[in-house]
């Protein structure tokens, strides 16, 4: 100690900054409910944008998916006709895609005499291997994400009575293979469709910008309107600071009880926000659209990334945001922060 | 008693004896707005007597509260020099600082500065808490603090329940939590009406005397300055004289 009679003060543990902060939280619950809806309207804002932008994607690639699974179910009708008294062959090559799963579901409910299947499960299908599958078969069905099927096809459709192939994966072509006589391929994925789902791709880059740029814009509201309430909170408090300062405060625990305190209302704020931002628009679009078709394609881990993601902006914004104001108050001499209007 | 204190503040020994609580050495204080300087103080040099009461006195905007915050630590000066206990405060971190406002000074202010959404217990405790001092030990003492201010009934009301009276007790029991050696008072009457004022001045003579705490007030209150033992004149920056209460009433005199 450099001087007898002076001492030094004490620093005070964390568990007593966060008690008091509780305590300032608690006694002015009226004030904090104001900062806190400050931080709720914040990340409603931005988490409900975020989510009728993550909704809407869902909606029009569960239209497109019905869309695709109708176009395929019109194709085999066309190509079979009548499907009693004649054979289905399904090979499934790798995992299926939610469209190929409801295309089979489709196709397994037409009346075909028998479906011969290798690779996975079909309601009323014979298990058949890869190689034996087509025989006696009148269409091919060639199923899975799979893209190199590891049975030739010529040999494949030879035990064919018809031959129709149809493959559901978007760019597999069998080109290189010599056309027998009467022999369809590639029914679905003609240059009319390759053409349509080109098209649906790049509606989908455009849908993830449009995501992305209203995620942005969301963000920079956000951060003003939590910035302000923070800022307000904290300003109007600076003559408090000044009291407390003449008291025997440290300038350190000052930013500390702030930054304490700006973290529990940034974390309650945003939880509410985030609560509020997803549910709303969970309702009116599946209000308008129907829960079914909403919640067919929605990724439930980019919802909840989102989720988490705006609980974590909002808690982090604004601690962000109480540091300056703080900082400024803790580091002025107490004679002027006592002086302060505010 | 009068008497005694009279003899014993103009006897050069014992004041040399009992020391110097606080010395200001020509400090000076500019505050700078855009391009004009004021000058707030402009060389005061003091040296207070401990355990004595002390009335600055001194028409408004003549420095007062500038001097009152430098001394107490609270503002630094342009130059000059301020100690508390023979230590230059200019010398001190931020963490003695703390200590030095925290356990050594008591600031009383003219309104109050109170934190009101606080209880007064907890307004008395917050100094405490700052010390280090936490649970039932500083509920307790802030009780007792209370209690002498004639506040044990009210521990738990709110500042904006309270009279302006009651209210400046809470901040002098705030003030003396950490038991301090000096008790600064910055016009603290002003707000309150006469009998009020009077009472809190007894208040601080009492503390004064029983406790041995230097009094130091910011004032114009003229009842202030009869209590006091004695006053410092400061007028345009500059300290003036010093003069005890009864010189002063012979002044008034003379002037009638």
């Amino acid at each position: 100690m450099k001087h007898d009679k002076i001492g030094t003060q004490v620093k005070l543990p964390m568990g007593r900054a966060v008690q008091i902060a509780v305590q300032g939280i608690r006694i002015r619950l009226g004030r904090s409910m104001v900062t806190v809806s400050g931080v709720v309207l914040g990340i409603a804002f931005l988490m409900s944008n975020v989510a009728g932008q993550l909704i809407s994607d869902a909606l029009s690639r569960e239209r497109e998916t019905r869309q695709i699974v109708t176009l395929m179910e019109a194709l085999v009708r066309n190509e079979v006709g009548t499907a009693a008294g004649k054979t289905l062959a399904v090979t499934v090559h790798g995992d299926l895609e939610r469209t190929e799963r409801l295309f089979m579901e489709r196709v397994a409910k037409m009346p075909f005499a028998a479906v011969r299947v290798s690779g996975a499960n079909i309601d009323r299908g014979v298990s058949a291997t890869p190689q034996n599958v087509a025989e006696g078969a009148y269409l091919l069905l060639v199923l899975g994400q799979q893209q190199n099927i590891p049975v030739d096809l010529e040999t494949l459709i030879s035990g064919m009575n018809h031959v129709g192939v149809l493959d559901a994966v978007a760019n597999r072509t069998y080109a290189g293979q010599a056309p027998r006589a009467g022999v369809k391929r590639d029914l679905l994925f003609g240059k009319e469709t390759q053409e349509q789902m080109e098209r649906m791709r790049e509606h989908a880059a455009q849908a993830r910008f449009r995501t992305v740029w209203v995620a942005i814009i969301s963000l920079l509201v956000t951060i003003i309107s939590i910035s302000n309430a923070l800022l307000m909170s904290v300003t109007e408090r600076i003559r408090e600071i000044g009291t407390m300062k003449c008291l025997g405060a440290l300038s350190a625990f000052i930013r500390r009880m702030f930054l304490i305190e700006s973290a529990f209302i940034g974390f309650a704020g945003s939880l509410a926000g985030m609560v509020l931002g997803a549910l709303i628009p969970l309702i009116i679009y599946g209000w308008i659209f129907g829960f079914g078709l909403m919640f067919g394609e929605i990724s439930f881990v980019r919802f909840g990334v989102a989720c988490l993601g705006c609980v974590v902006v909002g808690t982090l914004l604004a601690m962000i945001a109480a540091i300056y104001p703080a900082n400024f108050a803790a580091r002025m001499v107490p004679a002027s922060a006592l002086r302060s209007n505010v | 008693m009068a008497f005694e204190r009279e003899l014993f503040f103009k006897d050069a020994d014992a004041a040399a004896r009992s020391g110097y609580v606080i010395r200001a050495v020509d400090v000076r204080k500019v505050y700078r707005m855009g391009d004009t300087e004021t000058h707030a103080l402009r060389g005061a040099t003091v040296d207070i007597i401990r355990g004595e009461y002390l009335s600055i006195m001194g028409p408004s905007g003549s420095g007062k509260s500038t001097l009152f915050n430098m001394i107490g630590g609270l503002d630094k000066p342009t130059a000059g020099k301020v100690y508390i206990d023979q230590v230059d405060i200019a010398q001190l971190d931020p963490f003695e600082l703390a200590w030095l406002r925290c356990r050594k000074v008591g600031y009383i202010f003219q309104s109050y500065n109170l934190i009101q959404v606080m209880s007064c217990i907890e307004n008395v405790m917050l100094p405490m808490a700052f010390a280090g001092l936490d649970g039932e030990e500083s509920r307790e003492k802030a009780l007792m603090i209370l209690e002498r201010v004639g506040l044990g009934g009210r521990a738990l009301h709110k500042p904006a329940e309270m009279s302006g009276g009651q209210q400046q007790r809470v901040a002098i029991a705030r003030a003396l939590a950490n038991t301090p050696d000096i008790l600064l008072a910055d016009e603290p009457t002003a707000n309150l009406d006469l009998r009020t004022g009077e009472e809190i001045i007894k208040l601080f003579r009492t503390l004064c005397d029983e406790l041995g705490v230097t009094v130091i007030t910011a004032t114009h209150d003229l009842k202030m300055l009869k209590t006091s033992d004695r006053i410092m004149w400061i007028e345009d920056g500059l300290i003036s004289k010093i003069t005890t209460p009864e010189e002063m009433e012979l002044h008034i005199d003379e002037i009638h």
